[in-house]
């Protein structure tokens, strides 16, 4: 499978989440993603965009999607919040409750803070899952 | 003429059967008995046909002479009918006074409609009319965003889909397999998914908190401009861990979700509710925890964060 990339740029509020989720569906279901799957990339990417909004007022979320081989690399930002990236950045082992660590490690495959000069960007990796026929 | 009018005579004496003046004496012990359709045992049958010849007075009453006390008074006889069949769809989310009101225009619509010359009992032709007045109100009002009918009968066929594919294939199935299955397209289904998020919307007039017994302040109290209560709140919700918000079931699905590493499938067959279902609550309570995260640490601005519950 060849890479692929989707860029969106949305407004920072919960109403313009939804278009990223229709997105991340759209995706997901062209890669065969189970439900399962889905509803795991949409609980990861709703808890990081309420979680980066509750830390710092922001305007505009960009969300890079790339398809590479066998996975779906989410980059997401730009965010400056200090207190946002300890979270995001915090071990899993160490968090006790279903905070924002807990929930995207729950969901996802890979999870860490990217630096963009005086921002940073939060990856989120989804391998691919073969579908048993 | 005079035969024509001869012949609506005989038909209404037909429909009328004995006088009302010895139909009502009939009657009498039954309307002081307080007769309750659909509740109460009776034996040997006798209040129920007192009941039933009841009814067909005043439902002649009603519909030959309009006598609109006769319909009053019907309604009053059919509402232990109508709260016994609202009983059945209370826990679904909708407060049980609601659903009784709808109920009750399920009850009048039936005695409107219905039908004299086809001599079956009310309580036939009425219990369809209110159950599926309340079908139809929570298909129609249980939407916080209007979604239109074609998409809520996806949703529901969706739904259904998807609980039999996962049965089948033992597993989650995929977008394709669920359009294939309900006989639409990928689009379609993702359409009706992020629909159903718009289902379950939860009331302005409801409590904040989870206490059923908290019924001083309502949510919509909170929406907008500085609330002298503002300060209590956020002192109770510090003092409140997360959790407590939750009820136990919330916490076991977050708990087999989060700790337990389980599927939201998974969760489904061990909890023995729809995956749709499980993927709600997950939301739902993970909402509930952001609330109380962001009460504590929100910043001081988010126009638009509190005023839409979409998430």
């Amino acid at each position: 499978m060849s890479t692929e990339r989707i860029n969106l740029e949305v407004p920072a509020t919960p109403s313009a989440f939804c278009v990223v989720r229709r997105v991340l569906g759209g995706l997901g279901s062209r890669l065969g993603y189970s439900l399962d799957d889905l509803e795991d990339l949409y609980l990861a990417t709703d808890g990081l965009l309420c979680a980066a909004l509750g830390h710092e007022p922001l305007e505009w979320v960009r969300i890079a999607m790339v398809v590479a081989s066998d996975d779906l690399r989410l980059t997401m930002g730009r965010f400056t919040s200090p207190d946002l990236r300890a979270e995001v950045a915090a071990e899993v082992q160490a968090c006790n409750d279903i905070d924002l660590c807990r929930l995207l490690h729950g969901t996802m495959d890979e999870v860490h803070v990217a630096d963009a000069g005086a921002a940073f960007d939060v990856v989120l990796v989804r391998r691919h899952r073969e579908v048993r026929p | 003429m005079i035969e024509r009018d001869e012949h609506v005579s005989a038909e209404r004496r037909d429909l009328e059967g004995p006088t009302p003046q010895v139909q009502l004496a009939a009657s009498a012990p039954a309307l002081n008995q307080k007769s309750e359709p659909g509740r109460g045992a009776d034996p040997d049958g006798r209040g129920r046909a007192e009941s039933d010849k009841l009814d067909q007075y005043l439902l002649r009453r009603y519909h030959l002479h309009d006598d609109l006390k006769a319909r009053d008074q019907l309604i009053t006889m059919y509402m232990p009918l109508v709260r016994s069949l609202a009983r059945r769809y209370a826990s679904r989310g909708e407060h049980f006074d609601d659903l009784v009101q709808v109920g009750a225009i399920g009850l009048i619509k039936a005695i409107d409609r219905f039908d004299l010359t086809r001599g079956v009992e009310l309580t036939t032709y009425a219990t369809p009319n209110i159950v599926g007045e309340i079908k139809r109100y929570f298909r129609d009002k249980g939407w916080s965003v209007r979604v239109p009918r074609g998409l809520q009968e996806l949703n529901i066929r969706v739904n259904k889909v998807i609980d039999e594919l996962t049965a089948r294939l033992q597993r989650s199935p995929t977008i394709a397999e669920i359009a294939e299955a309900a006989s639409s397209t990928p689009e379609e289904v993702l359409e009706a998914l992020e629909s159903s998020q718009a289902y379950n919307s939860i009331s302005l007039q409801a409590s904040p908190t989870n206490d059923p017994g908290d019924d001083e302040a309502t949510l919509v109290d909170y929406l907008g401009g500085d609330e002298d209560a503002y300060d209590t709140m956020e002192d109770r919700t510090m003092l409140a861990p997360g959790f407590a918000k939750l009820d136990s079931r919330e916490r076991y699905i977050l708990h087999l979700r989060f700790f337990e590493g389980l599927t939201q499938s998974q969760i489904a067959s061990r909890v023995g509710i729809s995956q749709m279902h499980v993927s709600r609550l997950i939301r739902r309570s993970l909402e509930k925890l952001r609330d109380e995260i962001g009460e504590l640490d929100a910043p001081p601005v988010s126009q638009s964060r509190g005023t839409d519950s979409a998430l």
